[in-house]
């Protein structure tokens, strides 16, 4: 499964929950798709994409929350399933694109290339909902059931590794504030 | 009040309900209150960086909150605040349980923490010494407003002076 592929499938079942990009190639693929204003796209900030989604979904328990992870920025922060684990929203969805590499570098790969299970450390670390798809169709189930059922999910999705987005021109702060306006709490200020 | 009281209650009259923390013996004396208050969300991490990405991803869904931690572990931020927080303007009310000054023991605790104002300063963040208990209530009411006018981190320095340090009377 190629990750653009991956990446248009969830937005067609995804209907307005915000979502949340890894830097690199997810985020210019969800800009490049559709660029909807729940959308908050990182250009940095690796490892905390799933940091990022918790946050989010914490202070918005009533709504779904996705998280496009990559299995660098995972590797970077694997501290962060356990937190996810102990905090255990039910809104939290977790994916994970698996191309066993770090593309946005030049494609070295990861260790999810060579040893390291990613589905089994989310799993050990305590996160009930665990599923590894590495077709279409398993993720779209898999992502059906994830944002029917409580959470929180984490889902491993194998893919291909070789693909160049073109990179978006985006505003960083005028995407934030766009994100939070999404929300009926802009009181934060 | 004492100190650690004054900070929860400064807190929760600036609406500040979510907390994430790695914990170190200073803070936990404000973090153990908030564990038992039902108005704080407390979250415990396994890294500051981690912290901080939680809290900055409430603000972007319009939640405050604070982010403790130990100068040991302020080094730890550094690439979250560099590419998150700061291109982003994202704040956050941030506690720093200050060692490696006046009373220190432990020589590895020194060096990252004399780092941390020319690491703010390289960074364009503002800190300030909380270093007395009688004037904290006002300092702090203070940062939290400019945390937020200004939309980014502005970093509360616990100082020995005013906490006692880690082996002050609990
Ligand atoms: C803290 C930090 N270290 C290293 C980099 C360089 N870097 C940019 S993208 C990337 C790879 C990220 O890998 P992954 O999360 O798997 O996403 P992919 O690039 O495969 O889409 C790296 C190492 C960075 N931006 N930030």
């Amino acid at each position: 499964m190629l990750r653009v592929d991956a990446i248009r499938a969830v937005l067609d079942r995804v209907g307005g929950a915000p979502i949340v990009s890894n830097l690199g190639g997810t985020t210019f693929h969800l800009h490049n798709l559709d660029d909807r204003d729940a959308n908050l796209y990182m250009w940095g900030a690796m490892g905390l994409t799933s940091s990022v989604g918790l946050g989010i979904a914490l202070a918005a328990p009533d709504r779904k929350i996705v998280v496009m992870d990559g299995d660098g920025s995972l590797l970077m922060n694997l501290g962060s399933l356990g937190t996810i684990a102990r905090q255990s929203p039910a809104n939290l969805v977790h994916i994970v694109w698996d191309n066993h590499q770090w593309a946005g570098t030049g494609g070295q790969p990861t260790h999810t290339a060579v040893v390291t299970d990613l589905a089994a450390v989310a799993r050990g670390s305590g996160i009930p909902k665990v599923a590894a798809v590495s077709t279409l169709e398993a993720l779209e189930e898999a992502f059906d059931q994830a944002m029917r059922e409580d959470g929180p999910w984490c889902i491993i999705a194998d893919v291909e590794g070789s693909d160049n987005p073109d990179r978006p021109d985006v505003s960083i702060e005028e995407n934030l504030q766009r994100f939070r306006r999404t929300f009926d709490r802009p009181a934060a200020r | 009040m004492a100190w650690a009281e004054q900070i929860v209650q400064g807190l929760k009259d600036a609406g500040v309900s979510l907390a994430a923390y790695v914990p170190d013996g200073v803070t936990w004396r404000v973090l153990r209150l908030m564990e038992q208050d039902p108005f704080f969300h407390m979250i415990p991490t396994t890294r500051e960086e981690e912290a901080v990405g939680i809290i900055s991803g409430a603000y972007a869904a319009g939640q405050r909150g604070a982010v403790f931690m130990q100068s040991s572990g302020f080094g730890n931020t550094v690439n979250a605040l560099a590419t998150l927080n700061i291109p982003y303007r994202i704040p956050f009310v941030w506690f720093i349980g200050m060692r490696g000054g006046p009373g220190e023991f432990n020589l590895a605790q020194v060096p990252g923490a004399r780092a941390i104002p020319g690491i703010l300063d390289a960074l364009g963040l503002q800190y300030f010494h909380l270093t007395r208990e009688d004037e904290l209530d006002r300092t702090l009411s203070g940062v939290i407003a400019l945390t937020y006018a200004g939309r980014l981190p502005v970093a509360n320095l616990l100082s020995t002076l005013m906490t006692g340090g880690r082996d002050a009377p609990r």
